[in-house]
């Protein structure tokens, strides 16, 4: 059955597994169970997977309820195409290592990025509200 | 009070009625309060009565027993081992402080038998209850599958069980009164998928709790009141239990908090508890309990032998004896399960124990398999199609599919079509509706064309809605004087008394003026741009309309197109036009010079001409203007372009002689050549006759050179102008309209 055709609607997703990018950086992985009008999503066997570089990792996380705001975008994952990944996969200490060596350098460098501004007397200020990761 | 929507929206005068209808409310009000909050707060349970009462009226057969409620229910559902036990324990009891009246509550609390479909029922309850849901999900019937009844072997006579299953799946009442601390602890979570779905000789039952109101009194008391009631995972949840084997002095905090407790009697209502969670509990209470285990470990039959604390086998002993028929039921899941549990201790498991058993161990199954078919797949030469074998066996497999009932999917699509409903589509989804029209254009062009309908598109016929005339009246009252000042989206109030002041001339600096003379041609530009659509939709209205109306429709388009022509030249038609100011300052904007192509089409002949003629005769001030040297290349180029169709036509042959031209092609690509490539620009669009144009004039490798089309623009300056005048004078009239159609061309 063919649910409203020409729009975006996630009725035919379901039972699919897709891949859903959070607003506070996070990709989830998992089968979509149910929606309901405000795209909140319910995900089943839910992993969160990091991606450091050309590595990966994933955190069995078991099932998920998403706040449709809190979407950035999600889309199905091709089982057949799934596999084909030049992305190494690692255990999850080693890449919530990686991922920890990388936030802190990201640091380093906005930390002497701000230095450098102010001073020459500009400052950016912070923007909360923005989804920065 | 709360009717109004702001402090000013009362009236302030002195009107009786509505005072009194005010104090009414207050009346009201103040009813209520006293009933929920003050000394009219009964505490009677009036779900507890109506529980009793529809009870009554479902199974009249048996209300007698069942409205000796708590301790016959009890006594049924736990059956003898529970009665020997809690005897036993009993006698173990240091016997004070049976007077508590809150403990004393506390064991007597009646087993919420709920009424299927009740308040507290959960939407994970089984199908019996789930069919008495009236809500937004289950409209109709009942619903025909979900993953626990699928997952279920059997289906079990509803009568009698039913009640067994409602009072165990039950979860604990709220006490009415909020007087009492803080509410009770719920042992189950809100939203746990039911411990059982109608299997009475499930083993389950045995152990399920009775959840318990624990209430923030008993903290710190000696667990007196033991009577034969409580089963014994409410003597657990009784803190400083005297089960732990010796009374706890009163200021020693309960053995396990809250949560952990209700942790422990939701992995325990399933039979089964995760190694986590008896790792925490045997961490918790280890050295009283050696004492008790002899004792409890009597009469079971322990399939769990294992290490860990007593309260294991009290609470997560699986099948007892007693149900034997419930264990030749299920004698592979638990062992299997086990198992699994010893088999794999290392292994990353999740937390699982929240789920149903059934449910669980479908997981487990699924897990199995996966990791099986990895197996498989690892062994065989790791080829796709085994990789899509399993893949599409997993398919077929996928027992959680459809948990998402069609009738809730037609529910969400429902809202979703609710929200395309307008009353005039063309007006709010103007993009969408042109789309699919143009589509349709293209399909039927192709059909012409004798292959026939090639893909069917499926176009989203969204519910239409008749207009309706909404004048709305903002509610009066009978009697009263004035009216009410109603606020709305539709009907803003206003906030701020706001007088626009014209400032004088003379205290206007340059500056100002430039910029006001700006913001003046914008707004010009947008009025004629309303004008503009509205001109453009005049076709379709005219289709739509009836015949009487249409004459009305050409005049309003006419009279639309005329006032856009004036806006564009401003509106001074005394003084003959003698000023392109206005119109020059459009076209330095880029909207400008966007409206201005698409009005050239609407535009009679001379009105156009006059338009392109005051283009041409301000063409270097707008090419200098132009930020993004698009403009006056581009036209560069279609004017020579144009040139060079006129020429390779019969009619041109005056042309030809004239040397005028020629001379103007030379220098023109003299300066293309002279630019350096790198500080060139592109063009809007690139004419197809371009090289053919400069080859005539040009040498092979030079034309190479222009290939990539690109030209400084400065240079371009003192070309353009004579290009113009020499193609008006060349093309005349008739050669005006193509002009037009490449000036539009160019603009876009």
């Amino acid at each position: 059955m063919n649910y409203m055709p020409g729009t975006a609607s996630l009725i035919q997703d379901i039972d699919k597994k897709h891949l859903v990018l959070l607003r506070d950086g996070r990709t989830l992985i998992g089968y979509l169970r149910s929606i309901d009008q405000f795209a909140n999503l319910v995900l089943h066997q839910t992993v969160e997977r990091i991606h450091v570089g050309k590595k990966y990792g994933d955190i069995p996380r078991g099932i998920f309820v998403v706040r449709g705001e809190n979407v950035v975008l999600l889309g199905e994952i091709d089982l057949e195409k799934e596999s084909d990944t030049p992305l190494q996969q690692v255990s999850i200490e080693e890449i919530l290592e990686e991922q920890r060596v990388e936030q802190q350098a990201k640091h380093e460098s906005e930390k002497l990025k701000v230095q450098a501004l102010k001073e020459r007397g500009l400052s950016i200020p912070r923007a909360d509200t923005l989804d920065e990761y | 009070m709360f009717r109004y929507q702001s402090l000013e929206d009362c009236p302030l005068d002195e009107d009786e009625d509505a005072f009194h209808a005010l104090g009414e409310e207050d009346e009201d009000i103040d009813q209520f309060n006293d009933d929920t909050f003050g000394a009219g707060a009964v505490d009677d349970d009036w779900q507890e009565a109506h529980e009793r009462l529809a009870e009554l009226e479902d199974k009249p057969a048996t209300t007698g027993e069942q409205e000796d409620g708590t301790v016959t229910d009890e006594m049924d559902l736990l059956g003898d081992h529970e009665e020997n036990l809690a005897e036993r324990l009993t006698k173990m009891v240091i016997d004070n402080e049976l007077e508590d009246p809150a403990i004393m509550q506390a064991v007597q609390t009646r087993l919420p038998v709920q009424h299927p479909g009740g308040l507290n029922s959960s939407i994970w309850d089984g199908s019996a209850v789930l069919r008495r849901i009236r809500g937004p999900l289950l409209t109709q019937e009942m619903p025909s599958v979900s993953v626990l009844d699928y997952a279920l072997p059997q289906r079990p006579p509803q009568a009698r069980d039913e009640e067994r299953d409602l009072s165990e799946r039950a979860l604990p009442r709220r006490s009415s009164s909020p007087v009492i601390g803080s509410p009770p602890v719920r042992a189950v979570p809100i939203g746990t998928p039911p411990k059982q779905a109608a299997m009475p000789n499930f083993n389950q039952q045995i152990l399920c709790p009775k959840p318990v109101h624990i209430r923030a009194p008993i903290q710190q008391r000696y667990p007196a009141p033991y009577s034969e009631r409580m089963s014994p995972n409410q003597l657990c949840s009784v803190p400083n239990s005297s089960l732990l084997g010796h009374p706890f002095p009163p200021n020693v905090t309960p053995v396990l908090t809250h949560l952990q407790r209700a942790q422990l009697l939701g992995g325990a209502q399933h039979g089964r508890m995760s190694p986590s969670q008896f790792a925490r509990i045997s961490g918790l209470v280890s050295s009283p309990l050696p004492s008790m285990n002899p004792k409890l470990l009597q009469g079971r039959v322990g399939q769990m032998v294992s290490p860990a604390s007593g309260f294991r086998a009290f609470f997560g002993a699986p099948p007892p004896p007693a149900p034997p028929s419930a264990q030749q039921q299920h004698p592979p899941c638990p062992g299997s399960h086990l198992q699994n549990l010893r088999s794999q201790p290392q292994m990353f498991r999740p937390d699982t124990t929240h789920l149903h058993p059934q449910h669980r161990r479908l997981l487990h199954q699924r897990q199995q398999q996966n990791r099986n078919q990895h197996r498989n797949l690892n062994g065989s030469a790791g080829d796709r199609g085994g990789h899509r074998n399993s893949h599409q066996e997993q398919m077929q497999k996928d027992s959680y599919a459809n948990l998402m009932l069609q009738r809730e999917k037609d529910w969400v699509s429902k809202i979703q079509m609710m929200q395309l409903q307008s009353t005039d589509p063309y007006l709010d989804d103007y993009y969408y509706q042109n789309y699919f029209q143009k589509l349709e254009k293209i399909s039927a062009t192709e059909e012409m064309h004798g292959d026939g309908p090639k893909k069917e598109r499926t176009k989203l016929i969204t519910p239409q809605v008749a207009k309706l005339e909404h004048a709305y009246k903002p509610v009066q009252f009978e009697g009263s004087l004035g009216k009410l000042t109603v606020s709305s989206v539709n009907n803003p109030r206003k906030m701020i008394d706001a007088v626009v002041t014209s400032r004088s001339e003379d205290d206007e600096t340059k500056e100002k003026q430039v910029r006001d003379k700006r913001r003046q041609t914008l707004v010009t530009i947008e009025k004629t741009y309303s004008l503009l659509l509205d001109v453009e939709d005049y076709e379709r209205r005219y289709l739509l309309s009836l015949e009487g109306e249409r004459p009305a429709l050409m005049e309003e388009r006419k009279q639309k197109i005329c006032d856009m022509y004036d806006n564009l030249r401003g509106k001074m038609p005394s003084q003959d036009r003698p000023s392109d100011d206005h119109f020059v300052q459009i076209m330095c904007i880029r909207k400008g010079k966007r409206l201005v192509a698409r009005i050239l089409p609407f535009l009679s002949t001379e009105q156009a001409a006059d338009i392109l003629m005051a283009t041409a005769r301000n063409l270097p001030f707008l090419i200098k203007k132009d930020a993004q040297d698009e403009f006056g290349l581009s036209l560069l180029y279609l004017v020579l372009s144009r040139g060079e169709e006129l020429q390779s036509s019969d009619a041109a042959t005056e042309l030809m002689q004239d040397n005028q031209w020629t001379e103007l092609m030379l220098m023109a690509t003299r300066e293309l050549l002279r630019i350096p490539q790198a500080a060139l620009a592109k063009p809007v669009s690139t004419p197809y006759n371009l090289l053919t144009l400069f080859s005539r004039y040009v040498d092979q490798q030079k034309l190479n050179f222009i290939g990539p089309l690109s030209s400084g623009l400065g240079v371009l300056l003192p070309l353009v102008a004579p290009c113009n005048s020499l193609l008006y004078q060349r093309e005349g009239k008739g050669g005006c309209t193509v002009t037009v159609r490449i000036t539009v061309h160019l603009c876009k």
